[in-house]
């Protein structure tokens, strides 16, 4: 077999995020994505998160993060010094002594809690290691975010975010499936503005993704919902189940309405909102 | 390089295609198994010199074969660690199979995996009553009599063990995804294991137990409730004169490290899975810097366990809330900790 010649100007584009990598490689530098499968796309259009194989590593600003495992994924990050991330704390797995941790400030965040915490974003500042992952099966999904992007993410679905994102919340009142008490749910917001940064995930069971067109709409099941772009709006519906007799009972969807991605995980896992 | 019969871009050194499986033609066409692509840089790639003790269990490898007799891992995978050091479990192929003594054991699936046994006339194994999958109706099972069981419960159950003799099959499983972990125990070797994690272990490998010493008390209102992060009691399993089989059960992937004399790390503690006897271990509490506000003290903290070598420890990636961490503490275990 020959081996192809040296074209030292094509570069291979991510599927997922885009990034142009060099012909060589074989898993995407900024998010981690085989670049040798191409996308998966449903009959109904729905695109799978890459599967991201078993240590693959991603670069962002001087630091890296190695993905660990295919079950529950580790995500690894070596920290450069002046480098940090910022995570919910009960998602650390294990870190070296010498990583100084802070809090980041953060208004109303006290009304928040997390299964009887109090909801705080932890800070971890390089130089050292430090490693998150979850509670159960699923798949990490990595969001490079480049300058004036803006996505919203289900409450407790972030694992760790660059310290060049912005994050703040929002609360979507009535948005619960009637399965969980309806009291409404979080989003949490990351916003990009001088320079890129890394987002990762932790979806549960499998992700899907699917870009809306301008106006076109789509809904959800909300244990479903993972992330969308901020482009894409989101309201909740609330549709009657009739018994056919007395009561019957209501239950509640999301529309999403373009333009912009939103994505989904095939197993619902709501955390009560508190 | 890319694959003839699907197009699929490959490693230069792929033997065979990882997408669609059909055999690279290349010149020196040796039986092996597919290289995983993004294995990292650092450990030379498979075929090389072939390894002779398995990285993970230490089993010895005859030259050629492609898992290891003993864990079942993959001889592809082995050595196959993160940037920091820790040790991934070797990855198996469906339906691997393990000798212990006379008998086998298959592991079945790769999501929950189940461990099918085929046990000789002679040989026995020992398990929680609580992980039985199958058996043939032929099989005997007994209580095997544990010194001060009576003290432990599983899910408000007393915790049994119960004792099955060959010939026959039995087969094993849990209650979560994640991967099934064969530790050999060598004569004379010891294994700490954190509770409810055993699956199943012949019956030369000795079973017994002992208190954590790893606690913290809260309260709330006049109720003191204690708090054990690693579990009250931890299982060890020793070798005797014969190698021995240990079969775990963890929810997630697994990682060990060895550490040195004296290094240490900090673990979740529901993470653990199972450590040498010589690793010490104990609370530790971090502080993080707050500037902006005072906080009570009781959610402004971490809590992890640290663990000192020297000797091998394991996590797994998918863990346990820490029940209790949320509540005011009010005594602990021996604990370090670092105010940031």
């Amino acid at each position: 077999m020959s081996t192809p010649l040296a074209e030292p100007f094509e570069r291979l584009k991510c599927p997922w995020c885009q990034n142009l990598n060099e012909k060589s490689a074989l898993a995407c530098g900024s998010c981690g994505a085989p670049l040798d499968v191409t996308n998966l796309v449903s009959e109904s259009g729905w695109r799978e998160c890459p599967r991201i194989r078993d240590m693959t590593e991603i670069h962002f600003s001087s630091s890296t993060c190695q993905v660990e495992g295919e079950i529950v994924p580790v995500a690894e990050i070596n920290l450069s010094s002046g480098d940090a991330v910022f995570f919910e704390h009960h998602v650390m797995l294990w870190k070296d002594g010498n990583v100084p941790l802070t809090l980041m400030p953060l208004s109303g965040g006290l009304k928040r809690a997390f299964g009887g915490m109090p909801f705080l974003i932890s800070v971890a500042t390089g130089p050292g290691r430090i490693a998150f992952s979850r509670d159960a099966t699923g798949e990490l999904v990595v969001l490079p975010l480049h300058p004036g992007m803006e996505i919203d993410v289900r409450e407790h679905a972030f694992l760790l975010s660059s310290h060049q994102i912005q994050y703040s919340f929002v609360r979507i009142k009535g948005l619960a499936n009637i399965l969980f008490g309806g009291q409404g749910m979080y989003m949490d917001r990351f916003i990009t503005a001088g320079s890129p940064g890394l987002l990762i995930l932790h979806g549960y069971g499998n992700v899907l993704e699917r870009t809306l067109k301008p106006g076109e709409s789509i809904m959800l099941e909300p244990g479903a919902f993972l992330y969308k772009d901020s482009s894409v709006t989101m309201d909740v519906e609330f549709q009657k189940l009739g018994t056919g007799f007395f009561g019957g009972t209501t239950m509640s969807l999301a529309r999403v309405t373009g333009p912009g991605r939103v994505g989904i995980q095939s197993m619902y896992v709501h955390h009560k909102t508190e | 390089m890319f694959c003839e019969s699907c197009g699929s871009r490959l490693p230069q050194d792929a033997r065979f295609c990882v997408s669609c499986g059909a055999a690279i033609k290349t010149q020196e066409a040796a039986p092996a198994e597919a290289i995983r692509p993004a294995a990292p840089p650092a450990p030379p790639p498979v075929a090389a010199p072939p390894a002779t003790r398995c990285s993970w269990c230490g089993s010895p490898l005859a030259a050629g074969v492609l898992s290891c007799p003993g864990c079942g891992g993959r001889v592809s995978e082995m050595g196959m660690s993160t940037h920091s050091g820790w040790l991934q479990l070797p990855g198996r192929k469906d339906m691997a199979k393990l000798q212990f003594g006379q008998s086998t054991c298959q592991i079945e699936g790769l999501y929950v995996p189940v461990a099918d046994m085929q046990l000789a006339a002679g040989d026995s194994v020992y398990f929680a009553h609580h992980v039985l999958l199958w058996k043939d109706p032929a099989i005997t099972i007994g209580i095997m009599p544990l010194k001060g069981a009576w003290k432990r419960m599983f899910a408000g159950m007393p915790l049994i063990m119960t004792q099955a003799a060959g010939p026959g099959h039995i087969a094993f499983s849990r209650d979560a995804p994640g991967e099934l972990i064969a530790v050999p125990i060598h004569p004379g070797q010891s294994v700490d294991v954190r509770e409810h994690l055993f699956l199943t272990a012949t019956s030369n490998v000795v079973y017994d137990w002992f208190s954590t010493n790893v606690w913290f008390q809260t309260n709330s209102g006049d109720d003191t409730e204690t708090h054990y992060p690693v579990g009250a009691y931890m299982d060890r399993c020793s070798g005797t004169a014969q190698p021995g089989l240990l079969l775990l059960h963890a929810a997630g992937n697994v990682f060990v490290r060895a550490l040195g004399p004296g290094e240490s790390m900090l673990v979740k503690p529901t993470a653990l899975i199972f450590k040498d006897p010589a690793v010490q271990m104990h609370l530790h509490f971090e502080h993080p810097q707050v500037g902006f506000l005072s906080w009570g003290s009781w959610s402004n903290r971490y809590l992890w366990l640290r663990v000192v070598g020297p000797g091998r420890v394991a996590v797994q990636s998918s863990f346990e809330r820490l029940e209790g961490e949320a509540c005011n503490i009010r005594g602990t275990s021996y604990a370090t900790e670092t105010r940031w």
